[in-house]
């Protein structure tokens, strides 16, 4: 098809849809108006049954935790899909150095710049550390908390170069702590079985409110969805850096990549 | 510890999920030291407990649904009736059915692929055991978001293994892939915003337990709207198909068999149930889905059918022949009656065993020749004939043959679709697509030929699958389902019965005439290949303009299956648009 035809079958359709949009939008319940029956039942009983603070914690972690152990399993599948997709051609070798762009200067890293990401990193990943342990009181949790101390690998690249960076993360530790903290997600939702609860049921002692103890297998949880996506943004930080790097001849893995067509 | 049937069934039920889950993060984190082979036998292992599983729960459910709440958020725990705090898994014999035949589909995948993906760990397993964890938990979950979520997870599944031989087809295949059910899975979450901004609640039941008692309502038609287009776009219903021939034409055989076999179909079961739980109460939505559906289906079952003759690549022959089929599927879904629900069941796991043996067969023959183009490989199926008698086989079942499962349940289609446009699809469908394996079967493995026809001009591509395994082990899989589909429906009759009844009550008259249409049917599927096989170069002139003719209609549908995401992604707004219009102005 061409553009024209495009737009001549795309612009009646979208026309219809507008109108369609419109008498939705119209006949929604007024904005902020009524308040959801669900939100105000959850902070209703919520701190008494479960000791916790925070609520969207309490609904990820505990009532609609089989939800969030889907989308665990969405992200390591999409971080294992990113690894097949990338690592293909070129293998898990490694070379001293990245792939860099011919001509470019190479400039020595200044004392300074190790300095402060060796500082900025250990102060990240404790921080990220902080943020995932209070995923219960406070706003944030296993999914930031975990984003945001992965995130402090990325300093060890820019303060200590390649090689060491190399040397320090090894993308097959990297895996194991990606799919060691989803296995203790499964796990917690099926020791409970064992005993006669249901699935994933809060069976642990509830801790105190407001204390970083507190709401039982919650802790758990929050802690291996913690784990799994330091693992996870460890092994995507690791294929995109690797993406730079060319392939050594014998890094092609098999007849299968030759074709390509 | 001692525990009855229903109460240790109740317990077990979210095993069918958890286990899959669980046993993939361990592959993955251990996947840099397992000694060869771990990976295979714990993956197969895993199938073919979660089929013993999934069969057992839909038989302890056969009085009634077992229900799970996640986290023992068992109602009333909120004190109020409509307020559903948690997720409820919900087996029925229905669900639990299509549960453990995707695990049986899954048990049969493994083994022909034994071996096959061992060159990057475990990332094939790993990838497959959280795709059949993502089905089953779309099969049982009761909860509209969680239904989202592993709809979601299957495609991101569902794109990587497409992706995986890393050619340039397959890439090409896997990102319209992606693009199409990417745009379905928002159309979809924002179909769930607009069903819980109304009704408040997320569970099947309350939800449908709400909308029954409310008015005709915009945003319940629109969510119902957004969420059948993303359904819809799974199941490749015309116009939202176009992404599925190529994909299913590049991924890896053993994949293909997965996605052809039930994935798709897994989008029509999704749309059934909330059709007969949630929808059912509001009568615009219901008449959009007897009528406006029932028409999909028409369209569905005639296009795919035409194309899938039209190919000269097997996998994309079959990709088409898939999309005819889920017409067929759709045609027994809009019925929402009892006897169309008992058809669509059985006939989603007939289609789905012939279809995974035939794209076995496709993958034997990428194995040894490295090529599905049925003209290049005219002849050259004789050195591994067995090959092509179960080709033969399960051409002659995907056309109609008045034996097995798919016959029986194209009876209980046609008794529950109505009009002559309800049948005429239905035959046409069955018709082509068989004649088109049965043709493609003569070329390979009989040499026989005759001029090709419309297939000439149709796209084709070499690829390679590694080959190093032996075929009676690829070949081994590929019997089983055939046999199992060439059992007699009735075997199972009162099982499919109580499943059918389970989700959807109404009975309706039967239209009849099932028994003429069959025969009909399988007449053309054996008439139109040896036609076709028979041909001469058109050399009189009369003859040169009936060739034209017969070709031109083929030029234009192969025009519009252009492989270019922009027009999947027009086509998907047409549609949308289609049942949109369909339910404020029809």
């Amino acid at each position: 098809m061409t553009g024209s035809w495009r737009l001549a079958l795309l612009a009646p359709a979208l026309v219809v849809l507008a109108i369609a949009a419109a008498q939705v939008i119209l006949a929604m319940p007024a904005f902020g108006h009524p308040l959801s029956q669900y939100g105000a039942t959850v902070d209703a009983l919520v701190p008494m049954l479960r000791n916790v603070s925070n609520m969207v914690a309490a609904v990820n972690f505990d009532i609609r935790s089989i939800d969030t152990l889907g989308e665990e399993s969405m992200l390591i599948c999409a971080v294992t899909a990113t690894v097949v997709l990338l690592r293909g051609h070129r293998g898990e070798g490694m070379t001293e150095c990245a792939g860099r762009l011919p001509g470019r200067v190479w400039l020595e890293r200044s004392d300074a710049t190790v300095l402060m990401c060796r500082l900025a990193a250990t102060t990240l990943f404790l921080y990220g550390v902080n943020v995932v342990l209070h995923g219960t009181v406070t706003p944030g949790g296993g999914f930031q908390g975990g984003a945001i101390a992965a995130s402090s690998f990325v300093l060890i690249y820019l303060g200590e170069g390649y090689s060491t960076w190399r040397d320090v993360l090894h993308s097959e530790t990297l895996a194991a702590v990606e799919g060691f903290g989803g296995f203790v997600f499964a796990m917690a939702a099926m020791v409970p079985l064992a005993f006669g609860y249901a699935a994933a049921q809060n069976v642990l002692p509830l801790g105190t409110w407001k204390d970083l103890y507190s709401g039982g297998l919650m802790v758990i949880v929050n802690a291996a969805v913690g784990v799994a996506v330091i693992g996870s943004f460890g092994v995507l930080l690791m294929e995109f850096m690797e993406e730079t790097r060319a392939p050594k001849p014998g890094d092609e893995d098999d007849e299968d990549q030759e074709e390509g067509a | 510890m001692t525990m009855a049937g229903p109460e240790l069934a109740h317990q077990l039920t979210p095993l069918a999920v958890l286990l899959p889950l669980g046993v993939a993060f361990l592959l993955l984190a251990l996947s840099h030291w397992l000694p060869p082979r771990t990976a295979d036998v714990t993956a197969l292992v895993i199938a073919l407990g979660l089929m013993v599983l999934c069969g057992w729960l839909g038989a302890e459910s056969w009085h009634g649904p077992i229900v799970h709440w996640f986290g023992g958020w068992t109602p009333p725990v909120s004190g109020k009736p409509d307020v559903m705090l948690g997720i409820a898994f919900s087996v029925d014999p229905a669900s639990a059915a299509v549960a453990a035949f995707c695990a049986l589909l899954f048990a049969g995948s493994f083994v022909f692929a034994w071996g096959y993906f061992d060159k990057v760990h475990a990332h094939f397993h790993v990838l497959m055991l959280l795709f059949l964890a993502a089905m089953i938990g779309f099969c049982l979950t009761r909860d509209v978001f969680n239904l989202f979520v592993w709809f979601e997870l299957m495609g991101i599944a569902a794109f990587a293994l497409t992706a995986y031989p890393l050619g340039k087809s397959s890439l090409e295949g896997a990102f319209n892939f992606t693009i199409a059910n990417a745009l379905g899975s928002f159309l979809m979450l924002a179909g769930v915003g607009l069903l819980y901004a109304r009704t408040g609640t997320l569970d099947f039941v309350t939800m449908g337990r709400i909308i029954a008692s409310l008015p005709p309502d915009p945003v319940i038609a629109g969510g119902f709207c957004l969420v059948a287009t993303a359904l819809l776009t799974k199941a490749a219903i015309v116009p939202f198909n176009m992404w599925l021939s190529d994909a299913h034409a590049v991924a890896p055989s053993p994949v293909s068999v997965i996605f052809s076999g039930v994935m798709v179909s897994l989008g029509l079961f999704g749309l059934l149930k909330l059709v007969a739980i949630v929808f059912a109460g509001d009568p615009r939505v219901m008449m959009l889905v007897h009528i406006g559906l029932f028409w999909l289906g028409v369209a569905t079952a005639v296009v795919g059918g035409l194309m899938a003759w039209a190919q000269r690549h097997l996998k994309r022959l079959l990709a088409f022949s898939t999309i005819s089929h889920l017409g067929v599927m759709l045609i027994a879904v809009a019925s929402v009656s009892a006897i169309g629900t008992e058809g669509f069941l059985v006939y989603l796991v007939g289609h789905g065993l012939v279809k995974g043996a035939l794209f076995m067969i496709a993958g034997v023959l990428l194995a040894r020749f490295n090529s599905v183009d049925e003209i290049e490989l005219y002849g050259e199926g004789r050195s591994i004939w067995p090959a092509g008698i179960a080709m033969g086989v399960a051409g002659l079942l995907l056309g109609g043959l008045p034996w097995g499962l798919l016959h029986d349940a194209t009876d209980s289609v046609h008794a529950g679709s109505h009009g002559l446009a309800g049948v005429v699809a239905i035959v046409a469908g069955t018709a082509l697509t068989g004649a088109a394996v049965l043709r493609a079967t003569a070329r390979i493995f009989l040499r026989w030929s005759g001029v090709p026809g419309v297939e000439r001009v149709a796209p084709t591509e070499r690829e390679r699958e590694k080959g190093d395994r032996p075929l009676w082990l690829m070949l081994l899989p590929c019997a089983v389902m055939l046999a199992i589909a060439l059992l007699p429906a009735d075997l199972a009759e009162s099982f499919v019965h109580r499943a059918a009844t389970g989700l959807v009550a109404r009975a309706i008259p039967h239209a009849g005439g099932g028994t003429q249409a069959a025969a009909i049917t399988f007449a053309l599927t054996i008439l139109i290949p040896a036609a076709s096989l028979l041909r001469h170069r058109p050399t009189r002139r009369l003859a040169r303009v009936a060739a034209h003719v017969e070709t031109a209609p083929f030029y234009g549908l192969h025009v519009l299956h252009s492989g270019r995401v922009t027009d999947y992604v027009v086509w998907m707004m047409v549609g949308l648009a289609v049942l949109a219009g369909w339910l404020k102005f029809g």
